[in-house]
């Protein structure tokens, strides 16, 4: 069950109205409802897959209590075996086709496809996978006591508003908020829908508008100019983003629809003035993940060779992160080009600027706008890598855009293309400039400083009105419920 | 080593590697509080910490850190 359908509506409206009602005597009661609801709703994408959710609630709920029960001699042993487990499930499904057909082609084997053994990638496996990984490593540092309860525990990993793309949520965040009755609160409510309404808009307007200009671009790239080819990055870097962070703009929103905050994954990362600040702003649950249980312990164990080994753990780092969107030579590729662009960053020592957006000025600085577009460029190049269906594909599309054809007007495969791209750029810079306006709140419709309720209400309108209007008539599954 | 002395080489290591200007270092700050106080620069301070006073920290240890505070007991502990 998809977040974008009528299914979903009627599943999270019947929820909506047992948990504030039935269900809302106790925490207890609450949670119930929650970890059945979102067992029903994965389940009804694959009830097979069910078994390897329920295995991966069991399997870490108990080995985070074996880790804190025991001496610190033996806990390391406890959590190595949680390590390789959970990896090893995870390897299994996201990485086998890899090196099945790396070792078919190697032994010259012609024979069974891939696609005959049958293994399914399971719905948001990376995202519960990683959250598991986390709770199992803060158990071990101590920074947070095992979960004492295998029903909140099943609620924090199956929870279903971020069961299908994330954000992946810190333990230490989410167990607390399930802990303790939560209590309807109005404005967190109508906060929740107003975040979903933006992420509508942003897919369906936005993100589903770029693909339909993208995708025939990609799949026509060896034929078209280089100005076509700019144009086919641009908006798929916007569909990306738009795609990705419409969902997560509806996960959060939906669950403050339970009264519990999720983590921000986005904040404006096109604002960023160089790579280190676009890291804290893009799939922020994913890099923070990141940094903390890989980069950060990879960089203190290098720390006497200083810059090298900064550098050095960076890379590994998004490798890792490359790597975790699949098995295909194009993501480790994205990881590593995003590793390097660190290099310069780390090497001037200017990973500490203040950021740019933070501040209260009316317009950015001209040498910050230079910077922007700078890092936008660097995305741009990646986002070919991460989008092409193999690295000969992104290496003729990125060596395409070095032709003097630039400068002449961009073809559009589709004959509806001018007019699509010119509706849909009009929409980008709408929420880019939401995005500048609304920069310092905690999400692009955060409206309770506005005092006007017509000005509300008419917001509301324009937005509904847009999606209805210009919302594409093709829709896109979310690119990330296929990690 | 006296506390006072810990806190002000604390606070000129966070000046130089973090090139702060007008920072002055309260005990219960955050790595948040601290401007551009970020998981990449964190290695870099502890390790300048380190050879500063001469210790060495355990992953563990710093883990559990919850502010400056902290921290400077961990360096008082050690050294």
């Amino acid at each position: 069950m998809m977040l974008l359908s009528f299914g979903f509506l009627i599943f999270l409206t019947i929820v909506f109205i047992l948990y504030w009602s039935v269900f809302q005597e106790s925490a207890k009661s609450q949670n119930i409802l929650l970890s059945v609801s979102s067992l029903i709703f994965y389940g009804m994408a694959d009830w097979h897959l069910l078994f390897i959710l329920i295995f991966s609630i069991l399997f870490n709920f108990y080995t985070a209590r074996l880790i804190a029960r025991n001496t610190m001699n033996e806990r390391p042993y406890f959590l190595l075996t949680g390590l390789i487990i959970n990896i090893g499930v995870l390897a299994y499904f996201k990485f086998s086709g890899f090196f099945y057909a790396g070792i078919t082609s190697m032994l010259g084997i012609n024979g069974n496809s891939y696609d005959s053994l049958h293994i399914i990638l399971p719905i948001g496996i990376s995202f519960y996978t990683f959250q598991a990984i986390g709770y199992i490593i803060d158990v071990y540092n101590d920074r947070i006591s095992p979960c004492c309860d295998l029903l909140t525990f099943t609620t924090f990993i199956s929870y279903f508003p971020k069961m299908t793309a994330g954000p992946i949520e810190p333990a230490e965040h989410f167990l607390g908020q399930i802990e303790k009755k939560r209590e309807f609160k109005y404005h967190c409510a109508v906060d929740g829908l107003r975040q979903i309404l933006w992420g509508f808009f942003v897919k369906l307007v936005i993100a589903d508008n770029c693909a339909s200009i993208a995708r025939p671009i990609f799949d026509n790239y060896m034929h078209l100019p280089a100005s076509t080819l700019l144009t086919g990055a641009f908006f798929y870097l916007f569909q990306v983003y738009a795609d990705f962070s419409g969902y997560s703009n509806m996960a959060i929103g939906i669950s403050k629809l339970f009264g519990i905050q999720l983590m921000r994954n986005f904040a404006s990362p096109f604002f960023a003035t160089n790579i280190s600040e676009y890291w804290k702003r893009w799939n922020i649950s994913l890099s923070s993940w990141m940094m903390r249980y890989v980069f950060y312990p990879l960089s203190f164990t290098l720390r006497k060779f200083e810059k090298p080994g900064l550098i050095f753990s960076i890379i590994i780092t998004f490798l890792i992160i490359g790597l975790w969107h699949g098995a295909k030579y194009t993501f480790i590729v994205f990881g590593l080009l995003h590793g390097l662009y660190f290099i310069p960053v780390l090497l001037a020592g200017k990973i500490n600027r203040e950021e740019v957006s933070k501040s209260s000025q009316l317009y950015p600085e001209v040498k910050d706008i230079f910077k922007m577009a700078g890092v936008f460029v660097l995305a741009m190049i990646t986002i070919i890598v991460f989008g092409a269906e193999n690295i000969r594909q992104a290496f003729h599309y990125i060596a395409g855009l070095f032709s003097f054809s630039i400068f002449s007007a961009p073809v559009f495969p589709d004959h509806t293309g001018y007019l699509r791209a010119i509706v849909t750029l009009f929409f980008i810079l709408i929420m880019m400039s939401v995005e500048w306006i609304q920069r310092n709140k905690k999400h692009e419709m955060q409206l309770d400083s506005m005092k006007s309720s017509m000005l509300r209400i008419g917001i509301y309108y324009a937005i509904t009105l847009a999606i209805f209007l210009c919302g594409s008539e093709v829709h896109i599954d979310f690119i990330y419920s296929q990690f | 080593m006296d506390r006072k002395e810990i806190s002000r080489t604390v606070q000129g290591i966070l000046i130089d590697i973090l090139h702060l200007d007008n920072f002055e270092m309260k005990e219960n700050m955050t790595a948040a509080d601290v401007p551009g106080w970020d998981s990449l620069s964190h290695m870099v301070i502890i390790s300048k910490v380190e050879k500063e006073f001469n210790v060495i920290f355990k992953l563990r240890e710093l883990s559990k850190l919850e502010n400056l505070d902290a921290l400077i007991d961990l360096i008082q502990q050690k050294s």
